[in-house]
């Protein structure tokens, strides 16, 4: 870090600066100008730079290295690719996963199941333990949902993914799921991330509703820190003083986190926006922008959904908005699924 | 002396600071083992201090002082770094 010292800043208050600089394990490159001196301390354990702050005659304290080491593009310059079977997230490909909000039926799970796979998604999505703002909302249908999940993904050749919300669920949703979930309620609940630091599986680490980026892969950071480098992350809106859509989706989030990290970075239209009708553009965006991959809810009759039907898009869209994605990632250099399985109308 | 000339005099010189630099870092090794064992602690701020007030005293320029202080103080801050090595090992 580097730390500037107040114009007035007496020889005495250099010298407490640096002892205790020298004390945390720092070398110091002290320069002395004409009014104010810096010093820049390199090496030592990552310090809390307000301990510096604090300390009378600074002015400033600049940190020059993130928090994050393992999530950090310095520490591995080339981009991470996570293979799920042989669908690679973080490759040239685009990867869209799709599906419904909550697995509520075998019939319901298996005609979206179908739609999306129709429309070139490659990984179904679908939750069996929700996190609902209300206590009173429905719940999820637990290791019931994962089956018919499970089942649905089988019969139509695509991967699972679905959402961890407590560690006592880990091992029951990594026997039926390909991808395991945390949603942004949970994203700095380090137990949980621990445990899964702890797990072989591919996890997708939302970004938290008001966490910052630094904050996000300081998350990240706790998945990998326990030897499962298998991390996706996913944008899905940041809360703002725009209530017109839920959240804010952040299209800013995605090169951001490109420059910081190696990590790919997918994006949740669907939460983002929380209203069908805005789904399809901003899915559009952050492919534009660079997104690996989308996660997109699809539900065969939304307004009859237990969850978040008003997010959920119908099939005839997700169509449509899959052939619209087909010419704008080649546009960046990017595939994604170039056959669809087969043409349908696009009605809206 | 031409261009050619006054580089292979720098040359020289470098040749010479260099061993003087070392030389003096040998010092600084043998003063880190001392306070060591006299329990001191590593940053000595009245002793670089002093330093500091030394060598812009004998200094007869064209550098200025100050110019001359900023260079020790990298001097005194590699020096430090060197003790605080040796004192890992």
């Amino acid at each position: 870090m580097v730390i500037v010292m107040q114009e007035r800043a007496t020889g005495e208050q250099v010298e407490r600066v640096i002892a205790q600089l020298v004390e945390m394990g720092f070398d110091i490159h002290r320069s002395t100008g004409a009014l104010r001196t810096v010093i820049g301390a390199v090496g030592g354990k990552t310090a809390d730079p307000r301990l510096i702050e604090l300390l009378d005659g600074v002015q400033e304290v600049l940190r020059i290295t993130e928090p994050y080491k393992l999530a950090s593009r310095s520490f591995k310059p080339e981009n991470t690719v996570i293979s799920v079977g042989d669908v690679r997230i973080g490759g040239d490909e685009v990867i869209v996963m799709a599906g419904p909000c909550s697995a509520e039926t075998p019939e319901q799970v298996d005609a979206a199941a179908a739609a999306v796979k129709r429309a070139g998604a490659k990984i179904l999505r679908g939750g069996a333990y929700k996190p609902r703002s209300s206590p009173y909302s429905f719940q999820g249908l637990g290791e019931e949902g994962l089956r018919m999940l499970r089942g649905a993904a089988d019969r139509h050749h695509l991967k699972l993914i679905s959402e961890v919300m407590d560690i006592s669920q880990i091992e029951t949703i990594e026997k039926y799921a390909d991808i395991l979930q945390v949603g942004a309620r949970n994203m700095q609940n380090y137990t949980l991330l621990r445990e899964l630091g702890k797990s072989k599986a591919p996890v997708m680490l939302k970004r938290g509703i008001s966490a910052t980026i630094e904050e996000w892969l300081l998350s990240a950071e706790y998945i990998l820190a326990g030897g499962n480098m298998n991390v996706t992350l996913c944008e899905r809106g940041i809360r703002t003083f725009e209530s017109y859509t839920r959240n804010t989706l952040d299209i800013s989030a995605i090169p951001v986190v490109q420059q910081l990290s190696h990590l790919p970075i997918i994006v949740d239209p669907s939460h983002g926006t929380g209203r069908r009708d805005k789904v399809a553009s901003m899915a559009r965006a952050a492919v534009a922008a660079g997104a690996d991959g989308l996660i997109i809810e699809v539900h065969c009759d939304p307004d009859h959904a237990m969850s978040d039907g008003a997010q959920s898009m119908f099939p005839a869209q997700f169509d449509r908005l899959m052939a619209e994605l087909r010419i704008i990632a080649p546009a960046i250099g990017r595939s994604i699924c170039l056959e669809p399985v087969a043409r349908r109308g696009w009605s809206r | 002396m031409s261009i050619d000339e006054l580089r292979r005099r720098i040359d020289e010189i470098d040749t010479d600071l260099v061993a003087l630099l070392n030389a003096r870092a040998e010092c600084a090794l043998a003063i880190g083992q001392a306070k060591k064992a006299a329990g001191l602690d590593l940053y000595q701020p009245a002793r670089e201090s002093d330093v500091l007030h030394h060598v812009q005293h004998i200094n007869g320029g064209p550098l200025d002082d100050e110019a001359v202080k900023r260079l020790f103080e990298r001097i005194i801050d590699e020096a430090r770094r060197l003790e605080r090595l040796a004192d890992l090992e």
